[in-house]
């Protein structure tokens, strides 16, 4: 009688340890089926994020030219209204249009904030706040212009805001 | 499992990144960028303005633009810390009813957590946007001075932007988790620390399942804003002299002088000379004046040798507080735009003896730490899961002694790559499969891993055939190479043990052979590619006046001939340039067969210029 249930234990003994045996090596089993799934998928989404990725270069490969550029055109931009000389300044303008016309196939547009429309922190940086007569929070000044590269803001322009 | 967010709260600047295929990867936040400033504003139409936007505001409401918030959080006001910066910050700072501090904005008072969740706030809403899914949890990084107060403030602010913090970790071990120094037990890092606003320095011990701090230190008042003072304070004196006008009065001349400064420091870093160039940067009397002058490093270096030496007195002191002694530190961390300055990095090698440490982008290895620490709560950074590369470049033997890449070095494995390769002359029937090692061109300069032969190809012109040869490397470093021509199926392969791993001083001595005899390796491999393109091209030529046959004049034949003559001339010496020219020669001379060709088509005569 002994015997047997002492067999009957080392069965059931022997039973449930391969129970825990299977059982762990089915978690591990999922683990690992679920770290593969995970893998293939961020590998697939890479690859959609990489074509994502190539138009973004695309257009803006250019943006670290064109924000050095961008200090060289305020350069323009503060001589053409100190020029006395017609011609002087002329020239100066049109050699501004030149590059605003090269500067916009690749996507450039300028903005200009003009004095009384109110200042907007998404398109306007402000410099400096005056006492002016004008409501305030309005612009009073552009002193420098702004400049979009496709839909994004590369450089906010910068402005003199009413007290 | 969602993925889990890493940030750096910075006082200046923030900055995030989450584990993606296993690496950290900053994410761009909505305006396009890496980092943002740490800085949230009620706007004067009572807009609440976070980041870039609220920067840029600043100057018309600093009353109600909050910045430098982490000065004060989890701070009591009586602390001689919030003392010394209510005195020079712009907005309002007051005691709270348990004696913390609160800000004003607006018509409110906040506490500074309240300030740092919306800085967080941003981060969530824009890494959502990035990685399209909810992110709810996040690992945020805090000074190692940071006390118990500062920590929990820091932790309630990641809740009510509504994420759960599952830890906050200390900056400079966010920098070890980087570099993935977390791993060299026993070892003393010293992390330094060169932010905008602050310097920060601490030493650090690798213990057996946790980075310990040893001491911290730094000055909490000089960064990186303080050197560009510094070259302002100087060109705004340069130009005094010059013209006598102070620009500083003028609030475009300043800007415009500020971000000449900062370009030129950027520039100082790999050029040794820069220049300032401000056109029309004022007027007077006689009209518009301009302001160029150069720069040199040494210039620079000059003015802020003052703060850098500072901050090797401080390192020093902080080494000393951890009882160590400087030999004893083992690595060093660059973090902070800062150190990206050879003056700032050369004194931290003097000082210690050694290379730090500075792969990383120094603005962005604390958010790269914290996304590995978020990785391993994910479960993405599994010890199992860590890949190995292959340390050199496996290939085989190709035309003319010219070994072939198929897995270049470096490669992540487990990994299987192919190729197409075919035979080298006429009829031939059998390929051998010559596998190698290494970095140089020449076979003949790598290892012989084997070499096996693929026979029963059908007799073809040279090229024709195509035997696939496939690298396929398992995770334990064994290499199967097998071979298959594509028209009879016929297979061969061997598969290679990694016993012959070789050791990673043998590797790297291998590296520096190649990059040795780099110079000479390349002339070989051009000539050997310039022969091989001989053979070709006489291999073609003789095709091709074969096939013409009568339909082109002797004349024609003559002079393809004397050219293949003058390409077997030089084809055995060592002048590529020769070789070249005369393959280039009969190339010209081969398109004439079929100019006649085509003119006796059409029935012109052979040489129309000849008529006139």
């Amino acid at each position: 009688m002994d015997d047997d249930n002492k067999q009957q234990d080392t069965e059931e003994g022997a039973a449930s340890v391969s129970e825990d045996v299977t059982a762990q090596l089915r978690r591990e089993r999922d683990d690992y089926l679920e770290g593969w799934k995970r893998a293939k998928a961020d590998f697939i989404n890479y690859k959609k994020d990489e074509i994502k990725r190539f138009s973004e270069f695309g257009k803006f490969a250019t943006e670290n030219l064109i924000r050095e550029l961008i200090a060289v055109l305020d350069s323009f931009e503060l001589a053409i209204p100190k020029e006395t000389d017609e011609q002087s300044q002329r020239g100066l303008y049109l050699i501004r249009q030149q590059l605003d016309d090269v500067l916009r196939q690749y996507g450039i547009r300028r903005i200009e904030a003009k004095a009384g429309e109110p200042f907007d922190p998404a398109l306007h940086e402000a410099i400096a706040e005056v006492e002016a007569d004008a409501a305030s929070g309005t612009i009073v000044e552009e002193l420098g212009p702004g400049y979009f590269l496709h839909e994004k803001l590369i450089r906010p322009a910068r402005v003199k805001v009413a007290k | 499992m969602a993925k889990i967010l890493g940030i750096d709260l910075g006082t200046t600047n923030s900055a995030m990144a989450v584990v993606e295929g296993g690496e950290p990867k900053i994410l761009e936040n909505q305006e396009g960028n890496r980092t943002m400033p740490s800085v949230a504003a009620t706007s004067k139409s009572n807009e609440r303005l976070v980041g870039l936007l609220a920067k840029r505001q600043s100057v018309v409401n600093p009353k109600n633009t909050i910045f430098s918030v982490k000065r004060l959080i989890g701070r009591n006001f009586d602390d001689p810390e919030v003392q010394r910066d209510k005195a020079w910050l712009p907005y309002d700072i007051q005691k709270s009813e348990n004696g913390g501090v609160e800000v004003k904005m607006g018509d409110r008072w906040y506490k500074p957590e309240e300030i740092s969740a919306m800085v967080l706030a941003k981060l969530k809403a824009d890494a959502e946007a990035k990685v399209g899914e909810t992110i709810t949890e996040a690992v945020i990084t805090v000074p190692a001075y940071f006390d118990d107060s500062q920590r929990q403030a820091t932790k309630n602010a990641g809740e009510i932007a509504g994420f759960t913090v599952r830890r906050i970790i200390n900056e400079p071990t966010a920098a070890a988790l980087a570099y993935g120094l977390n791993k060299q037990k026993n070892e003393k890092i010293v992390v330094y620390d060169f932010g905008g606003g602050t310097f920060d320095i601490s030493v650090l011990e690798i213990a057996d399942d946790t980075v310990e701090v040893r001491s911290t230190g730094g000055d909490t008042h000089l960064g990186g804003d303080d050197f560009d003072k510094k070259i302002i304070e100087y060109l705004v004196e340069e130009y005094r002299k010059q013209d006598g006008i102070d620009i500083s009065k003028d609030a475009l001349a300043l800007q415009r002088l500020k971000e000449a400064a900062e370009r030129a420091k950027h520039e100082l870093s790999t050029a040794f000379e820069t220049e300032i160039n401000l056109p029309y940067i004022t007027s007077d009397a006689s009209g518009p004046r301009h302001f160029a002058i150069k720069m040199t490093r040494a210039k620079l270096e000059e003015l802020v040798a003052p703060f850098i030496d500072k901050s090797v007195e401080l390192v020093k002191n902080t080494v000393a507080e951890a009882g160590l002694k400087i030999s004893d530190i083992n690595e060093v961390i660059l973090v902070g735009g800062q150190t990206r300055m050879p003056a700032i990095q050369e004194a931290v090698k003097k000082l210690f003896g050694r290379e730090p440490h500075k792969g990383i982008n120094p603005d962005e290895v604390v958010a790269v730490g914290a996304a590995v620490q978020a990785g391993i709560f994910q479960g993405d950074v599994k010890d199992v899961l860590l890949l190995d590369v292959t340390p050199l470049t496996l290939g085989i033997e190709t035309l003319g002694g010219v070994m072939t890449p198929v897995i270049e070095k470096n490669t992540t494995i487990p990994t299987a790559k192919s190729q197409v390769f075919s035979t080298a002359a006429d009829n031939q029937t059998s390929v051998e499969i010559h596998v190698l090692q290494g970095e140089r061109p020449m076979a003949t300069d790598n290892k012989t891993l084997a070499r096996f032969i693929l026979d029963g190809i059908p007799p073809s012109p040279r090229g024709l055939p195509q035997v696939e040869v496939t690298f396929d490397m398992d995770a334990n470093g064994i290499l199967s190479v097998k071979a298959v021509d594509k028209a009879t199926q016929k297979t061969q392969s061997v598969k290679i043990e990694a016993s012959t791993q070789l050791s990673k001083e043998e590797v790297e001595r291998l590296k520096q052979e190649a990059a040795v005899h780099a110079e000479e390796d390349l002339q070989k491999r051009e000539l050997t590619e310039a022969r091989n393109e001989a053979e070709q091209a006489i291999y073609l030529a003789e095709k091709a006046v074969r096939e013409a046959g009568e339909k082109v004049s002797p004349e024609i034949k003559t002079a393809v001939a004397a050219k293949i003559e003058a390409i077997k001339g030089v084809k055995e010496g060592s002048d590529v340039g020769a070789i070249k020219s005369a393959v280039a020669e009969l190339s010209l001379e081969l398109q004439k067969i079929g100019q006649s060709m085509y003119n006796q088509e059409n029935g012109k005569p052979d040489n129309p210029d000849a008529e006139r």
